[in-house]
C-alpha cells in the first residue's frame, strides 16, 4: 500500500525497474559471445541498403561460352552468381562451373600479393619491387634482342583483352600471344572451319528430328554447354515431336545417357560408320569395324535417310583422324540438306575464335626446350598439368630465361615461374567478351580485389608507361580507361551499356598475328595393348581448372557419381574376367605413361575399353586440388591430328590389376530403383493416347483415393484441408481464412524428367544459395584413432556424409545381367531429389522438440536453433533428404571448417550457417519466399505469379524445375502439377508431397533393327 | 544339505516348482546375518575389479569429452544409418534393466519362491542398467547440452516438447522407471540397513547406515507399514515393467522404416528385455554365488527356475522373429519383403545369424534339466545371450536404416573406435556402480531370507535379531 501516491517512484515501479536493470546487467554481463561485425561498411554508399542485394551484370569467364551472369552483391561482397535472364546466350541459366567462380574468387590459396623467386622458393614482394623487376627483365630481354622470341600463354578469352595484349606485345617487340584453351573441342572447331567456314555454327536441336552424336558430348563438356542444354531441353520438351538422339562412341557419357540409343562403336570405327551413312561403304564393313550388329548400322543408315533435312550430325572426337571424321560428319548434314536447318553457320558463336592449336603450344615448348626463349609469360594457363607429360612442358619451361606468371592461383606452371604478378579474378576486373558475333558482353568488377592483386591490363599498362620508348602508345592510365576510350559513345555510353551488360559491337582491338607454325602430318602412335582407353575431360572439373573449387570437387560426376577422386571405368564383364571388384586399383599403361586408379564397373563402356577422366592429379593449385586423384594426361602421347590438335582418343593400353583398394568416393547407393517408382517414364506414343482410367486399389486404412483422378494429387493439401479431400470435415492444420493468407498458399515444385539431363547445376546452385558446407577436403575427415585423422580426399563422402540438399539420383533400367553380357540397351533416368515438403510429413511427429514442423504455407520447416540432433527425422524420412552436421563445418575454430578465410565471404547472409549437431535440409529457399513476400508487402501489392523461384530452378539449364504456389492457379507450377505425366514419389506412403515429378518421356531406339 | 547343491550325477531330479524353491542349507537367522554381512568386507580382488571398471568407465568418459568437442562425426555413423551403437547399447541396457523389477515386483506378487535370493542383486542391476541406458540418448544426440529440451520445463517462450514423438515418451518412461525402481530398491533395503547399523562398529559407517535405515526399530507397526508399502510399490512397478520397453519399442514401431514398422514390437521387446535381463542376472549371480560363497542361497534350484524363464522368453522372442518374417511376406509390401530378405542374406547376414543362434538356438539347450542345473553352462549361455541380444538390437537398428525406401541412399555402417569406447565405458560404468553396491549394501535381502528360513528348534533362543 503506497502512501506516497503521486510522489516519486512507487514501490511496484521500483521493483520493475530493479528487475529490468538487473536482468539487463545479468544478460549483458554474462554473455560469452564476442560482439561480431555484421556490416562491413562504416559509411555505406548511397545506393546500398544493408541486407538488400544488388545485382551487377557481368560476363562469366570460366569457359569460352561467355554466359551473362549477375553477381549478387551484399554489402560490398559478391555472394552468388546467377544467370542473367536478359543475356541472349544463357537466358538466365548457369552451370555448376560458372557458379563455382565464386570459389575461385574467394579461394584461400590464391596468390595474395606478387611473388618473386628467391632461390628455390617464391617469396612475397611489394608491387613496386615486382614491377621494378619486371621492367628490368623486359629491358634486359629487349636490349639483348630476344623480344622476338618471347612467349605469352594466355588463357583463351574473347573480347578486347586479346587484342590489347597483342598491342602491348607488339609494342614490346614481341610476337602475338598464344590463346590456350585445352578444353575447347579443337578437332570439331577445325572440321567446322573446313566444312562450314566458322568455328562454331549454332546448333538447332528443336529443328532436328534425328541427332547423331559421334562422341559429341554436348551435355558434358563439349562446346557451349549452357545454351546447348537449354536448346536441347526445349527440344526434348516437345515430347512426341522431340528429336531422337543416337550416341555413337565407346563410352556412354552424360550425353550418351540422355540418348535414345547407344551404338557402342569401337574407337576408330567412326569413319566406317560415316561411310556407310554416306553410301560410300557397306553397312557390313561398318558393322565389322565398329563391332556392332549389321542390322543396327542398316537401321541407322535408314533412319538418317528418313530424317532428311532434319538430321543433325555432330562430331566431338579427338582421335588422330578426328578432323577428317568431323568433316565427314558435316557431310552427312550437307548431303541431307540440314545445313541451315539444324546447323546454322550463319549464326555462329564467337567463343572459340582465336584459339591457338596444340601444335602452336608444342612449337613453343620445343623452342623453350631449345633454350631460345628468353622470357615467357603465362596467365591462368597451366600446361605443366594440362598437357600430356610426353610433351615435356615442365622441363622445357625450366629452360626459359625469365618466367612471369599473371595467374591468380599457385598452379603447377605458376609455381615454376620467377615472378608472379597475380591478376585480379574476373569478378574483380573490367573486361568484355563476345559470345555471339556482333554481341558484346561486359565484365565489370563486383568488388574491390580481395587480395593485393592487380588487373593484368593495368600491370601491362604500368609496365609500358614505365618504359620511355613505348609509353606514348599507352595514353590511358589503366585498362578500364583504355576500354572506355575505345568505346563508341565514351564513358556515358559505357556506363549505360554496363547496366545491360551487353551491347552490339565487336572487340575494340583486333588480335595480332603470329608466324604460322609449319603444319605437321598427324601423328599418334596408338601404342599397343589389350584395351582402348578413352580419356575425356570431366564434366565438372574440366581438365583440371575446376579442381581448386570444393563445390566442383564435391559435385558427383553426373555419370559415375564419384567425387574427389579419379576412377577407371571398366565394363562389369571385363572386370569380372579380370577378377576386379569396385574400388580395386587398375593400372593403365600406354606408350606414354601409366596411371593407377580404383575401378568403377560401368556398363556404359565397351568391354574392350576403359575410360578415365581428366581434371585431377594436381601437385599444386591449392589445398582442394592437391593430392586428389591422378592426372590422366600422363596417358596421352604427344600426338596430334591433321589440324594440329591434341589427339587423346583411341589410345591402346595394357590394363592390369593393382594390389591396392580404395573405396570409391561415391554418392551412389543402389543404381536400381527396385521397382519402387522413383524415376518413372512413359513412352512418347502414350502421351496422346486416350487416357486410361487408373485402377484404384482400395486399401483398408488408406485415405480414400477418390480425390485423385489421374494424378490430381493434392499438392495444395494444406490450403484445401486435410489431404485435399473436399469431402473431409477436417480442414487441415491451418485455417484457410486466416488474414495472413499464408494458409492459402502451398509452395510446391514440379520437376520435368523429360527435360532433366542430370547435369547437376542445381546441386551447386543450392550449395551457393544455402551455405551448404563441402565435406570432402582432405582436412575434413574424422579421427581414425585419438592421434590420426582420415586424410583421404572425400573421406566423409565415403561415409555417406555429403550435405547436398538436392542430389541427382541416376537409376538404370534394363540390362541387369551386366557381369555376363554386354548390351548397349539400357536406360538412365535422372531424378533430382530434395525435401519433398510433404503435406503429411513423417519427419514432423517424431521430432521431440518441434525442430521440424509444418508452416501454414505448406513448408516443412527445420529450426536449426531448436534441433538437438536426435536424427529421428532422418530415419523416418522415406526420401532420405535430411543431412546432419557431423562436425562443426560452420565453425571457424574447427578443423573441418568448410569456408577457410576468405571463403566465408561468399556465405549468404540470409541463411544460417549451421553448427555441429543439427539437422538440415532443403527449405524450398524459404529466404527467397520471405524476401518476395516482404517485398510485395512493402510495395503494398500481392505476390505476382512466378515472381521469384528457388536457386535450383533459377540455375537449371534444362528448365526442368518449376517452383511456385500450387494453390494459386496463376503460377506455372499450379498448371504443371496437373500435367498428364505428373506423379509423386512413394505416393503409397501417403506423404502428400509438394514436389511433383513429370514422367520422363522415352522414345523407341531410332536405329532399332526390325529384328532387334 | 550338500545334496541339493550337488545334484547326483546321471540322476534326473524331480522338477521343483518355482514357487517351492527353498534354501534348506540355511538354518538360522544368525547365519543369514553373518554370511550376508561377510560379503561386505573389502578384498583386494574387489579393488582390482573396481579399478578395471573405473578404467573402462574413464575410457567412455574421455570418448565423450572428445566427441562433444569434435562432433558426432567421430562416431561411425554413415547416413542413412543415423542411429548406431549408441541406440543399440541404449536398448540393450534398458532391456537388462527389466529383469530386476520383474523379479522383485511381478514375481513378488506371484509369490515365486526362487525370487528371494536373487531379487536384491537383480534390482540393483536394474537401477544401474537404467542409469547406464539413460546416458545413451544424451550421448547419442548432436547437442547433448540441450538435452533438457526433451523434458517439459517451464520457459518464457512456452516451448514444450512434442508429445507426439516417441522420444519424448522415452524420456517419461525411462525417468519414471528409474525413479520407481530406485525407490523400490531403497524401500526394500531399509530393514537391511537397520541390520547393518546394528552390526556396524565403525562409527562413521554406523551413522550413515543409521540415516539410511530411517530409524528403523523393528516394531510391528513398522513391519506392517513396510509390507504395505512394499506391496504397493510392487503393484505400482508391475505395469512399468511392461510399459518401459513397450515405449522403447515405439521408437522403432512408430516410424515407417521397413523392419521397424511392426505392431508386434512391444510384446517382442518386453520378452526380449526379460530374456536379456535374466541372462545378465546369471552373468552376475553365478560368479557372485561362488565368490561370495553363497551357493546355498542361490541354489541350483534357483538357477533351474530362472532357466525356465529364459527358455520361455527365448521361445517368445524366437516366435516374434518368425512372425516378423511372416508378416513381411504376407504384407505384400515390396520394400518390406526386400528388407527382410536383406536382413538375413544381405550385408549383415552374420549379425542376424548371430542373433538367431544366440537367442533362438542355444537357449533350447535349457530343455535339458542337466544343463539348467549346470552353472558353468548357464554362465556361458548368459554371455551368448547378452551378445545375441546386443546383436538383436543391431539387427533392428542398422540394417533397417541402411536399406530403406530410397535405393539411391542405401548405405553401410562401421562403428568407430569412439563407438566402441562408449560400449566399453558403459560396461565400466555399470560394473563400477555394481561393485560399489555389493560392498556397501547386502546383495541379498536379509529380511526376506529370514522369512523363509526355518530355524532349528534346538537354537530357538538364538533366533537372530528380530
Amino acid at each position: 500500500m503506497s502512501t506516497e501516491a503521486g510522489s516519486g517512484v512507487k514501490r511496484r515501479d521500483f521493483l520493475k525497474i530493479l528487475g529490468a536493470t538487473g536482468a539487463t546487467t545479468a544478460v549483458v554481463g554474462c554473455s560469452s559471445e564476442k560482439v561480431g561485425k555484421l556490416i562491413p561498411y562504416v559509411t555505406s554508399p548511397d545506393n546500398t541498403v544493408a541486407g538488400v542485394s544488388q545485382f551487377y551484370a557481368t560476363t562469366c569467364k570460366e569457359c569460352a561460352t561467355g554466359c551473362g551472369v549477375l553477381a549478387e552483391v551484399r554489402d560490398g561482397r559478391p555472394i552468388k552468381l546467377e544467370g542473367n535472364p536478359e543475356h541472349p546466350v544463357n537466358r538466365g541459366a548457369i552451370c555448376a562451373t560458372g557458379m563455382s567462380a565464386m570459389q575461385g574468387l574467394y579461394n584461400p590459396d590464391r596468390y595474395r600479393q606478387p611473388m618473386l623467386r628467391e632461390g628455390a622458393a617464391l617469396s612475397p614482394v611489394t608491387w613496386d619491387r615486382a614491377l621494378e623487376v619486371l621492367g628490368q627483365k623486359l629491358g634486359e630481354v629487349k636490349s639483348r634482342g630476344g623480344a622476338g622470341s618471347a612467349v605469352f600463354l594466355n588463357a583463351h578469352e574473347t573480347g578486347s583483352f586479346p587484342g590489347f595484349l597483342d598491342q602491348w606485345l607488339s609494342a614490346q617487340g614481341m610476337p602475338a600471344h598464344l590463346s590456350v584453351d585445352t578444353m575447347a573441342p579443337a578437332a570439331t572447331i577445325s572440321s567446322n572451319r573446313a566444312a562450314y567456314g566458322v568455328a562454331w555454327p549454332s546448333i538447332d536441336f528443336k529443328a532436328s528430328a534425328l541427332i547423331l552424336s559421334f562422341s559429341a558430348d554436348f551435355l558434358d563438356a563439349w562446346g557451349h554447354r549452357v545454351p546447348q542444354q537449354l536448346d536441347w531441353a526445349d527440344a526434348r520438351a516437345q515430347l512426341e515431336g522431340a528429336p531422337k538422339l543416337v550416341y555413337i562412341g565407346a563410352r556412354r557419357s552424360l550425353t550418351g545417357l540422355n540418348a535414345d540409343q547407344w551404338i557402342p562403336a569401337k574407337p576408330g570405327s567412326e569413319m566406317a560408320i560415316c561411310n556407310a551413312i554416306l553410301g560410300r561403304g557397306t553397312a557390313a564393313a561398318a558393322a565389322t569395324a565398329a563391332d556392332v550388329s549389321e542390322a543396327t548400322i542398316t537401321a541407322l543408315v535408314a533412319a538418317v535417310k528418313g530424317a532428311g533435312s532434319k538430321v543433325l550430325a555432330l562430331c566431338g572426337m579427338n582421335t588422330p583422324d578426328a578432323v577428317e571424321c568431323g568433316t565427314m560428319v558435316a557431310e552427312i548434314n550437307k548431303s541431307n540438306g540440314s545445313v541451315g536447318t539444324t546447323i546454322k553457320p550463319a549464326m555462329a558463336h564467337a567463343g572459340y575464335e582465336g584459339i591457338a592449336s596444340y601444335l602452336d603450344l608444342v612449337d613453343a615448348t620445343e623452342r623453350m626446350a631449345a633454350g631460345s626463349v628468353p622470357v615467357a609469360f603465362v596467365r591462368n594457363v597451366n600446361p605443366a598439368h594440362s598437357m600430356p607429360k610426353a610433351a615435356g612442358f615442365a622441363e622445357a619451361f625450366a629452360k626459359v630465361g625469365f618466367k612471369v606468371s599473371f595467374s591468380n592461383m599457385p598452379d603447377e606452371t605458376s609455381e615454376l615461374c620467377d615472378l608472379v604478378l597475380p591478376d585480379n579474378h574476373w569478378l574483380e576486373s573490367w573486361g568484355d567478351a563476345v559470345a555471339l558475333a556482333g554481341e558484346r558482353s561486359f565484365v565489370q568488377p563486383a568488388l574491390e580485389p580481395v587480395f593485393d592483386t592487380r588487373s593484368v591490363g593495368d600491370v601491362l599498362i604500368t609496365a609500358a608507361r614505365a618504359d620511355g620508348t613505348i609509353a606514348s602508345r599507352f595514353a590511358q592510365p589503366d585498362y578500364r580507361s583504355w576500354m572506355i576510350s575505345n568505346f563508341a559513345g565514351g564513358a556515358t555510353a559505357f556506363a549505360t551499356a554496363l547496366t545491360k551488360a551487353t551491347a552490339p559491337g565487336s572487340p575494340v582491338a583486333s588480335r595480332g598475328t603470329r608466324n604460322a607454325v609449319a603444319a605437321r602430318p598427324a601423328t599418334m602412335s596408338a601404342g599397343d595393348g589389350n584395351m582402348f582407353v578413352v580419356v575425356y575431360p570431366s564434366a565438372t572439373l574440366g581438365d583440371g581448372a575446376g579442381a581448386n573449387k570444393p563445390w566442383l570437387q564435391e559435385l558427383p560426376d553426373p555419370v559415375t557419381k564419384i567425387a574427389w577422386q579419379s576412377w577407371v571405368e571398366i565394363h562389369p564383364m571385363t572386370a569380372k574376367e579380370m577378377g576386379v571388384r569396385e574400388g580395386e586399383h587398375l593400372t593403365i599403361k600406354t606408350a606414354a605413361g601409366e596411371v593407377t586408379a580404383p575401378a568403377y564397373p560401368y556398363m556404359g563402356v565397351r568391354p574392350d575399353t576403359v575410360a578415365i577422366a581428366l581434371g585431377q592429379g594436381h601437385t599444386a593449385y591449392g589445398r582442394f586440388a592437391m593430392n586428389v586423384g591422378v592426372n590422366a594426361y600422363a596417358l596421352a602421347t604427344n600426338g596430334f591430328d591433321s589440324a594440329g590438335n591434341l589427339a587423346l582418343g583411341a589410345l591402346k593400353a595394357t590394363v592390369t590389376r593393382g594390389e591396392a583398394h580404395s573405396p570409391l568416393v561415391t554418392t551412389e547407393g543402389s543404381a536400381r530403383q527396385h521397382g519402387r517408382g522413383i524415376a518413372q517414364a512413359m513412352m512418347a506414343a502414350a502421351i496422346s493416347a486416350p487416357e486410361v482410367e487408373v485402377e484404384h486399389h482400395e486399401i483398408a486404412g488408406h485415405v480414400s483415393q477418390e480425390f485423385l483422378p489421374g494424378l490430381k494429387s493434392p499438392v495444395a493439401a494444406d490450403a484445401q484441408g486435410e489431404y485435399a479431400n473436399p469431402k473431409s470435415k477436417d480442414k487441415g492444420m491451418y485455417n484457410p481464412e486466416h488474414p495472413t493468407k499464408a494458409e492459402a498458399r502451398r509452395w510446391a515444385m514440379t520437376i520435368d524428367l523429360a527435360r532433366c539431363t542430370g547435369c547437376s547445376a542445381c546441386v551447386t546452385a543450392c550449395y551457393s544459395e544455402n551455405n551448404i558446407p563441402t565435406v570432402g577436403a582432405t582436412y575434413q575427415g574424422r579421427a581414425l584413432s585419438p592421434a590420426t585423422w582420415d586424410e583421404r580426399p572425400g573421406a566423409n563422402i565415403i561415409k555417406g556424409r555429403e550435405m547436398a540438399w538436392i542430389r541427382l539420383e541416376r537409376y538404370y533400367e534394363g540390362n541387369t545381367n551386366t557381369e555376363n553380357e554386354f548390351s548397349p540397351d539400357f536406360e538412365a533416368r535422372f531424378v533430382p531429389m530434395m525435401c519433398q515438403h510433404c503435406g503429411n510429413a513423417p519427419c514432423e511427429p517424431v521430432c521431440p522438440v518441434y525442430a521440424t514442423y509444418h508452416s501454414p504455407d505448406g513448408l516443412n520447416v527445420q529450426v536449426y536453433n531448436r534441433c538437438v540432433g536426435t536424427r529421428y527425422c532422418s530415419n523416418n524420412c522415406p526420401y532420405k533428404v535430411r543431412y546432419y552436421n557431423w562436425f562443426g563445418y560452420g565453425e571457424p575454430e574447427r578443423r573441418q571448417y568448410a569456408w577457410p578465410e576468405p571463403m566465408h565471404w561468399m556465405l549468404n547472409p540470409d541463411v544460417t550457417v549451421r553448427g555441429k549437431g543439427v539437422m538440415e535440409k532443403c527449405t524450398f529457399c524459404v529466404q527467397r519466399i520471405r524476401e518476395g513476400e516482404n517485398r510485395a508487402r512493402s510495395e503494398e501489392r500481392e505476390l505476382n505469379a512466378d515472381e521469384f523461384t528457388t536457386a535450383c530452378a533459377q540455375a537449371c539449364p534444362s528448365r526442368a524445375i518449376v517452383f511456385g504456389d500450387a494453390a494459386d492457379e496463376n503460377w506455372t507450377v499450379a498448371k504443371l502439377a496437373y500435367d498428364r505425366r505428373a506423379y509423386h514419389v512413394f505416393k503409397e506412403l501417403n506423404t502428400y508431397t509438394a514436389v511433383v515429378y513429370l514422367k520422363k518421356v522415352n522414345h523407341p531406339a531410332p536405329a532399332a533393327s526390325a529384328t532387334a | 544339505m550338500g545334496t541339493i547343491a550337488q545334484p547326483v550325477e546321471g540322476l534326473r531330479r524331480p522338477n521343483i516348482a518355482s514357487a517351492d524353491v527353498q534354501i534348506p542349507a540355511v538354518t538360522d537367522y544368525e547365519q543369514v546375518d553373518r554370511e550376508i554381512i561377510a560379503t561386505l568386507g573389502f578384498t583386494k580382488k574387489w579393488l582390482l575389479g573396481l579399478g578395471v571398471a573405473v578404467a573402462a568407465m574413464l575410457v567412455g568418459a574421455s570418448a565423450w569429452i572428445y566427441q562433444i568437442y569434435w562432433g558426432l562425426g567421430q562416431a561411425g555413423y554413415e547416413p542413412p544409418v543415423m542411429w548406431g551403437v549408441y541406440i543399440i547399447t541404449f536398448v540393450f541396457w534398458v532391456g537388462i534393466g527389466h529383469a530386476g523389477t520383474l523379479i522383485s515386483a511381478i514375481l513378488y506378487l506371484f509369490r515365486a519362491g526362487f525370487r528371494t535370493s536373487i531379487y536384491r542383486a537383480a534390482e540393483a542391476m536394474t537401477v544401474f542398467a537404467v542409469m547406464t541406458a539413460g546416458l545413451f540418448p544424451i550421448i547419442h544426440i548432436g547437442r547433448p547440452w540441450k538435452f533438457f529440451w526433451l523434458i517439459p520445463n517451464p520457459n518464457w517462450r512456452l516451448l514444450w516438447p512434442n508429445f507426439k514423438s516417441p522420444l519424448v515418451w522415452d524420456v517419461f518412461a525411462i525417468s519414471t522407471y528409474l525413479t520407481i525402481s530406485t525407490t523400490f530398491l531403497y524401500i526394500g533395503l531399509i530393514p537391511d540397513f537397520a541390520v547393518l547399523r546394528d552390526r556396524e562398529t565403525n562409527p562413521m559407517r554406523k551413522r550413515i547406515y543409521g540415516i539410511l535405515s530411517l530409524g528403523w526399530r523393528n516394531s510391528d507397526r513398522e513391519w506392517r507399514h513396510f509390507a504395505k508399502a512394499y506391496l504397493f510399490l510392487a503393484a505400482f512397478s508391475t505395469p512399468l515393467v511392461l510399459s518401459v520397453h513397450s515405449v522403447v519399442s515405439f521408437d522403432f514401431a512408430m516410424s515407417l522404416v521397413p523392419g521397424w514398422h511392426a505392431s508386434i514390437f512391444p510384446p517382442y521387446f518386453v520378452a526380449g528385455a526379460i530374456f536379456s535381463g535374466f541372462a545378465m542376472v546369471w552373468t552376475i549371480a553365478i560368479p557372485m554365488r561362488k565368490w561370495f560363497k553363497l551357493e546355498h542361497y542361490i541354489t541350483l534350484n534357483h538357477l533351474d527356475a530362472t532357466a525356465k524363464v529364459v527358455l520361455f522368453t527365448s521361445l517368445v522372442v524366437g516366435c516374434a522373429y518368425m512372425i516378423e518374417f511372416f508378416i513381411a511376406w504376407y504384407s505384400g509390401v515390396r520394400p518390406e519383403q526386400e528388407f527382410f530378405w536383406y536382413r538375413v542374406f544381405g550385408q549383415w547376414w552374420w549379425a542376424a545369424w548371430i542373433m538367431l543362434l544366440c537367442n533362438m538356438a542355444l537357449p533350447m539347450s535349457l530343455w535339458s534339466q542337466k544343463l539348467r542345473r549346470n552353472p558353468t553352462w548357464l554362465w556361458f549361455l548368459s554371455i551368448f545371450i547378452n551378445i545375441g541380444m546386443w546383436y538383436e538390437r543391431f539387427v533392428i537398428v542398422v540394417p533397417s536404416l541402411s536399406h530403406e525406401f530410397e535405393p539411391w541412399q542405401w548405405g553401410s555402417y562401421t562403428p568407430s573406435w569412439v563407438d566402441m569406447s562408449f560400449l566399453v565405458g558403459s560396461f565400466g560404468w555399470f560394473f563400477m556402480w555394481f561393485l560399489l553396491f555389493v560392498k556397501q549394501m547386502p546383495v541379498m535381502a536379509i529380511m526376506e531370507l529370514k522369512e523363509i528360513v526355518v530355524p532349528k528348534r534346538k537354537h530357538a533362543h538364538d533366533g537372530g535379531h528380530h
